[in-house]
């Protein structure tokens, strides 16, 4: 925490929040409006605007009802979800490297809808209501699995353990993703490989709708826990001094970002990255204290992702690149920024 | 939107009344849809499109016009209902057929080095889409009916969005690994059941006629199909593609190695090891080069040289922009064609 934050008071600091809180919003906004008049068929802001009221023609309402607006949201979702995430797992390992693609969560998830894939023919209707439920499996599964073996009895979560353990765990899960996906035929071979590249690929209500729940409880929950999360980020000795059921917060709040993470990689595959920048962005904006982080959090990730998306659809028409991809491109170069600036 | 749902439950009059409301509607925005829009083009099609089922959904199904709206289920259980005389047809990878029953495709499939080249010529006015249907290109397309080759490539929730464009049927892998069976179907579809049972006979006639050619030339010498790409080789299956030609149609015989793969394994084209070509007996080969600037290297290489085929001088080569890698009436007819030339001299 720098000391200009120390010394402001309470009251200019809120404002100061407020104000930054409301520019993420503005920006979002805006970034929405160009979304929606990015794509093969141009629309422009008159004929959005025309269609939104209901006056636009048949393709028109086509285009901007079915098939962009809904990828629009989930981006929103996605992005928020996944920051969200990252975030509280970088608190509670207190490791800056932690998020869900790192801690090898997303590759779980992700093991687990190629194994649907796999054994289960694509041409039933099931696929769509089953893939969120399958990631959040495999998420779960993962997660235990790496926390199980990262804690210690004597020293409880090391924060280097757990990347490592982490690494170790997603690269193993990587490799039988590998083998199984050279046995897929060309056509679900592409789906996956797209899908694990991170492409948003639910433009449809309905992923709206099986996504909306699990964001709209679980980011309201971190947002509720980020008292606790200021304490668990001082260490383990701090927060058992003051009291504070530590192992059993920490589980919670885990499975919290575990749960977002999986229901995340289900509609949108392995984006990484947003889960590990947009925290390290809104702490650079915002500073460390988890009531204003958190907030920041999802609006940066929603941002980030929805730019994302946006660039991902325009760049390369009429075919698309994978959002991860373009996430990955706009955040290595960030990233290698970041640890070139620590190390001065 | 609602008033294509409403026409699907049946409600004709009020799908009527919602066209015209429609077509109301698009010529009020006309001027503003031309002025600023680079997808205007993509737009008056549209209006057409909407013009020419409006009759069609009018008239009672008790006349007796030939061409009537008909509702038909798909390979994946789907109810489509076809219109009466689709004029945007778009059926990407099918092309083939379209050309064949005399329908000209709003588009044609493509994938970013390329489209079926051996179609240029029937095709080399028709726009290109990517062969992954990006949704926003095939709306663009304004297609009033649309068929679908494989169920992989529309699952998981793309059918739903591509059947809100248009109908959407799809042709699935039972029947389209079967050109005649394909064919049939399409022209079934698109109320042309006569030429594509008069394409089946004029092809099994030339078919018959060339077997007949070829026979008296080679006698009963094996024969190879081979696909070289990317280094490796592939060998066809001989009941798929230009095996079903070559080794089906005109009665060539099969040589070693295809049946040595394994029937559960065997895919159109199987990847097979240059060590392993070595033990091939073919009299001829078919050669299939995609690999015309590091093929090369592998066509120099000593193995090669030692097939007794390639040894004996019998290597017929292809460019990839042959359609010895398709399968449909116009490919498979084109693969008799370099068959003959290759063989009969």
């Amino acid at each position: 925490m720098s000391r200009s934050q120390l010394s402001s008071t309470p009251k200019k600091r809120r404002t100061r929040e407020t104000a930054i809180l409301s520019l993420l919003a503005v920006l979002i906004v805006a970034m929405f409006i160009i979304s929606m008049n990015t794509g093969l068929i141009r629309l422009s802001p008159t004929e959005v605007i025309h269609t939104l009221l209901g006056e636009g023609s048949q393709q028109q309402k086509l285009i901007l009802f079915d098939f962009r607006l809904p990828r629009i949201v989930i981006s929103l979702l996605v992005g928020a979800g996944f920051a969200v995430a990252g975030c509280i797992l970088q608190s509670l390992s207190r490791n800056a490297l932690a998020e869900p693609s790192t801690l090898g969560i997303n590759a779980g998830a992700g093991f687990a809808v190629l194994i649907f894939i796999s054994f289960v023919p694509a041409t039933t209707a099931a696929p769509i209501f089953m893939l969120p439920l399958m990631a959040l499996a495999g998420a779960g599964l993962t997660a235990t699995l790496i926390y199980v073996l990262a804690f210690r009895r004597e020293d409880g979560l090391s924060p280097t353990r757990l990347i490592l353990i982490g690494i170790a765990v997603g690269a193993g899960i990587y490799a039988f993703q590998l083998i199984l996906s050279l046995r897929l035929d060309p056509e679900n071979y592409q789906f996956v490989a797209t899908w694990l590249a991170g492409k948003i690929w639910g433009g449809d209500w309905r992923f709206v709708m099986a996504l909306l729940p699990w964001i709209l409880i679980l980011v309201p929950f971190a947002f509720y826990k980020a008292r606790v999360l200021n304490v668990l980020n001082l260490g383990d000795e701090i927060p058992v001094g003051l009291g504070l059921p530590v192992e059993r917060e920490r589980v919670l709040l885990m499975a919290a970002a575990v749960a977002l993470a999986g229901s995340c990689v289900a509609v949108s595959g392995g984006i990484g990255f947003v889960g590990l920048i947009a925290p390290h962005l809104a702490r650079r904006i915002v500073g460390p204290r988890h009531q204003i982080l958190l907030p920041a959090c999802a609006l940066v990730g929603a941002l980030l992702l929805l730019t994302a998306d946006t660039i991902a659809r325009w760049i390369l028409q009429p075919s698309e690149i994978p959002t991860g991809i373009v996430v990955a491109i706009i955040g290595a170069p960030y990233f290698l920024y970041l640890l070139a600036r620590s190390k001065a | 939107m609602y008033s294509i749902n409403l026409k699907r439950a049946g409600h004709r009059k009020l799908a009527s009344i919602g066209l015209l409301t429609l077509t109301l509607i698009l010529s009020a925005c006309g001027n503003n849809n031309s002025a600023n829009s680079t997808g205007g083009a993509a737009n008056a099609p549209a209006a057409s499109a909407d013009a020419t089922t409006a009759p069609a959904s009018e008239a009672p199904a008790a006349t007796t016009a030939p061409a009537v709206e008909k509702t038909v289920t798909d390979a994946m259980g789907h109810k489509v209902t076809v219109p009466a005389n689709p004029q945007r047809v778009l059926a990407s990878y099918l092309e083939d057929y379209l050309v064949v029953l005399g329908v000209t495709p709003v588009a044609q499939w493509s994938v970013t080095n390329g489209i079926q080249d051996y179609l240029a010529d029937e095709l080399k006015d028709v726009p290109t889409i990517s062969f992954d249907l990006p949704l926003e290109a095939v709306t663009g397309f304004a297609p009033d009916f649309h068929i679908v080759q494989s169920e992989a490539s529309v699952q998981n929730g793309l059918y739903d969005q591509l059947n809100k464009i248009a109908p959407t049927y799809v042709l699935g892998d039972e029947i389209s690994k079967d050109w005649r069976k394909s064919l049939l179907k399409i022209g079934e579809l698109l109320n042309k059941s006569a030429e594509a049972k008069q394409a089946i006979a004029a092809y099994d006639q030339k078919a018959a006629d060339a077997k007949a050619k070829i026979s008296t030339v080679i006698g009963d010498d094996s024969v190879a199909i081979l696909w070289l790409v990317k280094k490796n080789f592939y060998i066809v299956d001989e009941t798929r593609s230009s095996g079903a030609v070559v080794y089906g149609d005109l009665g060539l015989k099969l040589p070693n190695l295809v049946t040595e793969i394994p029937a559960a394994s065997r895919a159109t084209w199987n990847p097979i090891s240059l060590e392993k070509l070595a033990e091939l007996t073919a009299d001829h080969i078919f050669l299939v080069n995609s690999d015309k600037t590091e093929g090369s290297e592998i066509l120099n290489s000593p193995i090669w040289k030692g097939i007794p085929a390639v040894k004996a001088g019998n290597v017929h080569e292809f460019a990839s922009n042959h359609s010895w890698l398709y399968s449909g009436a116009i490919a498979n007819s084109k693969t008799i064609d370099d068959v003959l030339n290759s063989l009969v001299k």
